[in-house]
């Protein structure tokens, strides 16, 4: 089954004027991993992508796919059932442009939750150390003090004028302790 | 009513006007706020799920326990906690396998995640359990001829299987309650269109604010009303980058729901923190002074 869909997937990312050479290169030579797949399955709601019968019902109201025409969730559904793991989880991939709206997640009819299998595989290339640095930078700030933004005297100052109670502590150990294995 | 409000990060630190803007109309509304200790970041549904899932949902979870020791429902303040704080509670009530992996970490802090409360943002807890009635009977100062231009933000209603706040594709919820403050909700061709925040381009969001701020011009709307600091921030700092970055003048006030409502109730622009935006709200500060 997969010499012809992939033989699709490759003449639609094409069709699709992807204008770069190095990206329609890279992509023949893409190799399939099965590992791949079973790594999407066994992470937290990436077994979903198995259910994907490649309608494209979650094209039409995809913003990501309306301002940028390289993207497209379908698509991402089916490099994962090829199991095209550099496409996906390599270096500066198309998933990081999800805006995480959820409508693709409104309009599946298989229940796939497209977007929650887009952030199946963004932990898979954290985990890969593939990811875009914000990534890091704001999830390190939630495990060093508790929030994704940090206390200046401006915010107390803001607040005070406001009327507003000063900020709790925030339990920033515990956080720690729970996350430990 | 009495409720555990969850402001967030956003919220209580970057923008507290907004923090304020609520505690000064809500009791009106007969909502108690009890403040609880303890709380963390929610954490943020972007870029901590992005990071693990199995984290975001074991320190969300942590949250939601410490609510339920106080016994009350959560309101959430901002579109991102929302998001995190309902699909964790819907998540860990539904699927045992994980609230009991959750549980195991939790159990090392003393501290268990038992599906006892809701979570819900603020205006999903007004319009449901307090009512729009109540709302419009708070006002003293209807903010006639006010044109509010409504962005909905995704998380407040997708998705709609877990949140059930609203048809995500015809919401009314807010316009229902811009109409409370005696404003009119006008409507614009991008109302639904997310912020694009989340989206990691460096011009794709601004595209996206771009579209978003002419749509609303476009129906000549005074200013904007939103419900998400998130989305505030892509619009009100948005709009000053944009300004700079593409050579657009846009000046379209950006107002967070429950600064309309103060105004509406009669408090001062200052009380509600409208001087800290960067947009200045003048344009609908004199319309509400003139009606
Ligand atoms: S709507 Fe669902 S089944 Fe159809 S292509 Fe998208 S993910 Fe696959
Ligand atoms: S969540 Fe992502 S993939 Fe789904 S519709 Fe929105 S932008 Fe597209």
């Amino acid at each position: 089954m997969s010499g012809k869909l992939l033989a699709n997937a490759v003449s639609e990312r094409q069709n699709l004027k992807v204008t770069s050479t190095v990206k329609q290169v890279q992509l023949r030579q893409a190799e399939i991993s099965f590992d791949f797949r079973q790594k999407l399955n066994d992470t937290l709601e990436g077994f979903r992508h198995n259910y994907c019968y490649q309608c494209g019902a979650c094209v039409a109201d995809c913003p990501a796919a309306r301002y940028a025409p390289e993207y497209n969730p379908r698509l991402i559904l089916l490099e994962a059932l090829l199991g095209f793991e550099e496409e996906l989880i390599g270096e500066n991939s198309i998933i990081w442009l999800c805006t995480n709206c959820y409508n693709c997640f409104e309009r599946c009819p298989q229940d796939v939750r497209p977007v929650e299998v887009i952030i199946s595989l963004k932990n898979m290339s954290v985990e890969r150390g593939t990811s875009p640095e914000e990534i890091a930078k704001i999830s390190e700030s939630v495990l060093k003090v508790g929030s994704t933004t940090f206390i200046t005297p401006l915010v107390d100052r803001r607040r005070k004028e406001l009327g507003l109670p000063s900020l709790k502590e925030i339990p920033v150990e515990e956080l720690k302790e729970i996350l430990e294995d | 009513m009495k409720y555990t409000p969850f402001w967030g990060c956003m919220i209580s630190i970057k923008y507290p006007q907004f923090e304020a803007s609520i505690r000064k109309t809500v009791d009106k509304l007969g909502i108690e706020l009890a403040d609880v200790e303890g709380f963390t970041c929610c954490p943020d549904p972007i870029y901590y799920q992005a990071k693990d899932k199995m984290e975001w949902l074991t320190i969300a979870g942590r949250n939601i326990a410490v609510a339920e020791e106080a016994g009350h429902d959560i309101v959430t303040c901002c579109s991102g906690c929302t998001s995190t704080l309902s699909e964790a509670n819907h998540i860990l009530k539904e699927n045992t396998e994980l609230r009991e992996k959750v549980n195991q970490k939790l159990k090392k802090v003393g501290k268990e995640f038992k599906g006892t409360i809701r979570v819900r943002h603020i205006v999903t807890a007004i319009r449901d359990d307090i009512g729009i009635d109540k709302v419009a009977e708070t006002v003293t100062k209807p903010l006639k001829g006010l044109r509010v231009g409504i962005h909905y933000g995704c998380h407040l209603l997708k998705p709609s299987a877990i949140m059930q706040v609203d048809d995500p594709d015809h919401p009314a919820i807010l316009a229902d309650l811009v109409r409370a403050t005696g404003a009119e909700p006008v409507e614009h061709k991008l109302g639904l269109l997310c912020c694009g925040k989340a989206c990691m381009s460096d011009e794709i969001p601004d595209r996206m604010v771009i579209d978003l701020i002419e749509s609303i011009e476009a129906v000549k709307a005074d200013c904007m009303g939103l419900i998400c600091p998130t989305c505030f921030d892509e619009f009100d700092l948005g709009q000053i980058v944009l300004n700079r970055k593409y050579q657009k003048n846009f000046e379209l006030p950006v107002i967070y729901y429950f600064q309309l409502l103060g105004l509406a109730q009669g408090l001062e622009p200052k009380e509600l923190g409208l001087h800290f935006h960067k947009i200045k709200a003048g344009r609908v500060t004199e319309k509400v002074a003139a009606a």
